[in-house]
């Protein structure tokens, strides 16, 4: 489904990715990890299209992105959750949400988004009219969850969701990403906390200083040794 | 690359031995009241440029240029004090208040186009003072003032031959390069640009970009009002719109745009070009026209700006300095690989 | 009895001075752009309705909306020959670069009309109210300030389009992954902008007669009502022009109208140096 080859990027003269390919089959659930710094959150900047790599491609079912604008990106079916979920501070709830459902393929089916988004994340609707600016870190990051879906993506990326919030509420975030999984959408997962990423992807990609330095099943992953001391901890 | 050098000085000494024997060889009344006035705003666009430099654009000196007319005005008007003294008392004015409003504005971070703005305010304040105070300093309001003529004396700055306003511009512009010269070649400016002008940068090598930036500004200040001070007694009138304002202000700032507001030379291209283009339109097509030829004006600003950010000669000295502008996108570079770095 | 009177003939003036404030905070908002000639396209609307309903006895309504719809189409031109070009330039170069609009629109209209001034000679009656006098054209310059107001209240919130002007004000980059093309947005916020600068024009149509120097005191004005308010605040903006519409009527009823112009204008500078997130911003939002 998304397909990367040989993406280098970076900022001004300095690469942040060097000779990066991932690949994530439809309906996969596939998770970046890697140390801060890495490169993850600007991998999925350059996906988006917020981003030109300075060589390499992104195809996404077959069609070739890579240098398209945002706007376009959206529209053939990827949609971002930005880290910390970037919400419009002063627009409500329910703004938010019309954002998400911007794009001309969507648009139309508002509705329908909505009630669907609404069944995963009943809060939405209780708070359908509150300003976003005013709910707390986990509210934020479910509403910014809900406003991608929004859009009805083929693919969902997500720029570490549990950046900045508390475990349990990590946990349930969590719990959100596998029923999501479930309910067939494909997902590209940044992370930094390795174990409750691990236990929802199929695939692991390990980025180390703008390189893929492991990929491979959620097994095999377990299994290496050399990451089971600098990772895992055991 | 020395003999360019030997060749550019060759030619500049030449052009400046023409000058002086200008008013000598050619007794055109006309050309050298030309002349005069290219030299005054040559003067005042350099003298602008100081801070342009630092990208802080001034819409404020016509605002500072209006305190040296009217204050010299007013002094010699009403006290019969001599203009010598009223320009030296125009710049301290000046200069106090640049000193306030620089100081406020760099202590809070006030760059870029709020520090335009903020400037833009004075240049508007200026012109109500001024007619405001129609009768209470004789300021004359919008209709203006005219300077009592005392014939030629050298002790109230009023000469009826030209030629010493022409002598007096000249030295003034060549002060104002001089100066321009000295500040690029400061400790202080070097080290600026060796930190890509990052303040926090700057105050770890020991200068306090906030003093440095306000003593700029003053300065400019400073001579700008004795630029107007000059420009008064050449001309004996004043009124609000051409001696002050946010008009004023502009033009000064478009002239220094045109010729290029990062270089030695760039200001007094601009202004030789803006001083023809207006006395050619007007020249040759009556003062009626003279709004046409700043339509013109107002369309080359924004080609320029465009087109040719830098200026005219900004962007033809660039090509020969390919090689810094490299070394200057490499550090910026590296600036923002450090903020935007996940 | 003087001063009510005129605190409430300002209050009636601060409508059309929200409406014209609104635009310009409207583009500052959401392209980041300082829009110089703001107060020319106003200049440029009252030429217009003068030409439509003097030289060519256009009716004055028929003339106010075709003038309304041309400034709207000039900003237009104005987005893509001027603004757009220098989207990624420095500020600073946008904000000189409309200066150079400025230039060109104020000295196209006195090449065309002369220095003289032009004004649609409306008499409009004094309303008399108890002990108040009112100005007719100041109610009606209010009543359609409102109306326009909450016209775009309900397009800023009910609307796609007006949500994502609002969006991309509060963060561009998300905005573009929304699907939001931004060069969209900002053309559309230049028509309202310019759509608002025609309305406003419309109504000082009874109030004021045109030269070609109008235009830079209200651009003038219009600045120091969105700096009042913090810029880029509506609401913030909102409120300020009432508060300068009061100040400007007041002071002008009991002191030299230059000094009441200074004062305020000091005040201005203060803001912009110790707040200037507004008077009534908030930091960091």
């Amino acid at each position: 489904m998304l397909k990367i080859e040989g993406l280098h990027a970076g900022y001004g003269g300095f690469e942040v990715l060097r000779d990066v390919s991932i690949e994530v089959g439809a309906g996969e659930t596939v998770a970046v990890l890697g140390p801060n710094g890495a490169g993850k959150s600007t991998l999925l900047k350059v996906i988006a299209g917020l981003l030109k790599p300075s060589s390499g491609a992104i195809h996404f079912e077959n069609r070739r992105i890579d240098g398209k604008a945002p706007y376009e990106i959206v529209e053939m079916g990827i949609s971002l959750v930005p880290e910390g979920g970037r919400l419009f501070p002063e627009l409500t709830v329910y703004s938010n949400l019309m954002m998400g459902s911007f794009n001309k393929r969507t648009r139309r089916y508002f509705k329908d988004s909505l009630e669907e988004v609404a069944s995963l994340f009943p809060i939405i609707k209780q708070r359908k009219n509150q300003v976003a600016g005013l709910m707390s870190g986990g509210e934020r990051q479910m509403v910014a969850i809900a406003r991608a879906l929004m859009s009805r993506p083929k693919l969902l990326m997500l720029d570490e969701p549990s950046s900045g919030l508390a475990p349990k509420i990590v946990a349930s975030i969590f719990e959100f990403v596998k029923e999501i999984k479930d309910r067939g959408y494909s997902v590209l997962m940044v992370e930094q906390t390795v174990k409750k990423a691990v236990n929802v992807a199929d695939h692991i990609y390990l980025l180390e200083s703008g390189r893929v330095e492991f990929h491979g099943k959620k097994e095999d992953f377990l299994e290496n040794p050399k990451i089971k001391r600098s990772y895992l901890g055991i | 690359m020395k003999q360019i050098k030997n060749l550019k000085r060759g030619i500049l000494l030449f052009l400046l031995a023409l000058l002086i024997v200008w008013p000598f060889l050619f007794q055109s009344k006309y050309l050298l009241h030309i002349l005069i006035l290219i030299f005054i705003w040559s003067y005042v666009t350099t003298v602008w440029s100081y801070m342009g430099r630092f990208g802080l654009v001034s819409l404020g000196h016509g605002a500072f240029f209006g305190i040296g007319v009217y204050t010299t005005a007013i002094l010699f008007n009403l006290h019969h004090v001599s203009p010598w003294l009223g320009m030296f008392v125009g710049g301290l004015v000046a200069a106090a208040i640049a000193v306030v409003l620089g100081y406020g504005c760099f202590k809070f971070g006030v760059i870029g186009h709020y520090f335009a703005i903020a400037t833009l305010v004075l240049s508007e304040i200026s012109t109500l003072v001024i007619i405001a105070l129609r009768d209470a300093l004789q300021t004359g309001g919008r209709l203006g003032l005219t300077i009592r003529s005392v014939g030629t004396s050298p002790l109230y700055l009023q000469f009826d031959n030209k030629m010493y306003f022409y002598f007096l511009a000249l030295a003034l512009l060549l002060l104002a390069l001089f100066i321009w010269k000295k500040i690029d070649e400061s400790k202080a400016q070097m080290a600026l640009k060796a930190v890509g002008e990052d303040e926090e940068a700057a105050l770890s090598l020991g200068i306090d970009v906030v003093k440095y930036k306000t003593a700029v500004f003053a300065l400019s200040a400073f001579l700008t009002a004795v630029g107007g001070t000059v420009y008064v007694q050449f001309t004996m009138f004043a009124d609000p719109t051409t001696c002050t304002g946010v008009g004023l202000s502009l033009g000064i700032v478009f002239k220094a745009i045109i010729g290029g507001m990062y270089t030695l030379w760039g200001p007094t291209i601009g202004s030789l070009l803006i001083v023809i283009l207006e006395e050619y339109t007007r020249l040759f097509l009556g003062s009626a026209y003279v709004s046409y030829s700043h339509i013109i004006y107002g369309l080359l600003i924004i080609v320029l700006i465009r087109f040719l950010p830098k200026g005219l000669h900004g962007t033809v000295s660039e090509i020969f300095q390919g090689r810094r502008k490299r070394e200057a996108k490499t550090l910026l570079a590296g600036r923002q690989l450090a903020e935007n770095r996940d | 009895m003087l001063i009510l009177n005129s605190v409430v003939n300002g209050v009636l003036f601060g409508g059309v001075l929200a409406l014209m404030a609104f635009g310009m905070n409207l583009m500052f908002g959401v392209v980041q752009i300082v829009h110089l000639a703001y107060g020319q396209f106003i200049m440029v609307g009252l030429y217009l309705v003068y030409v439509l309903a003097i030289l060519y006895h256009v009716p004055l309504l028929l003339s106010c909306a075709a003038a309304t719809a041309a400034v709207a189409l000039l900003s237009i031109l104005a987005y893509y020959l001027v603004v757009k070009p220098l989207l990624k330039a420095p500020p600073i170069n946008q904000l000189l670069a409309l200066a150079g609009v400025w230039m060109v629109l104020e000295n196209a209209c006195l090449a065309l009309f002369g220095a003289t001034y032009k004004g649609v000679q409306v008499v409009l009656p004094v309303l008399h109210v108890g002990e108040l006098y009112i100005a007719a054209s100041n109610l009606i310059g209010f009543v359609v300030g409102l109306i326009t107001l909450a016209m775009l209240y309900l397009f800023l919130n009910k609307t796609y389009t007006g949500v994502a002007i609002r969006a991309i004000a509060q963060d561009p980059e998300i905005t573009g992954i929304m699907g939001v093309n931004p060069r969209t947005v900002y053309l559309v916020t230049f028509a309202v902008g310019g759509a608002l600068a025609g309305i406003t024009a419309a109504c000082f149509v009874p109030v004021y007669s045109v030269h070609p120097h109008f235009g830079g005191a209200f651009t003038l004005l219009a600045f120091i009502i969105v700096i009042l308010g913090g810029m880029g605040n509506l609401l913030g903006g909102f409120i300020g022009a009432f508060i300068i519409g009061v100040v400007t009527s007041v002071s002008s009823t009991l002191l030299n109208p230059e000094i009441g112009q200074i004062i305020v204008l000091l005040i201005c500078l203060l803001i912009i140096i110790i707040r200037p997130q507004g008077l009534l911003g908030v930091r960091g939002k």
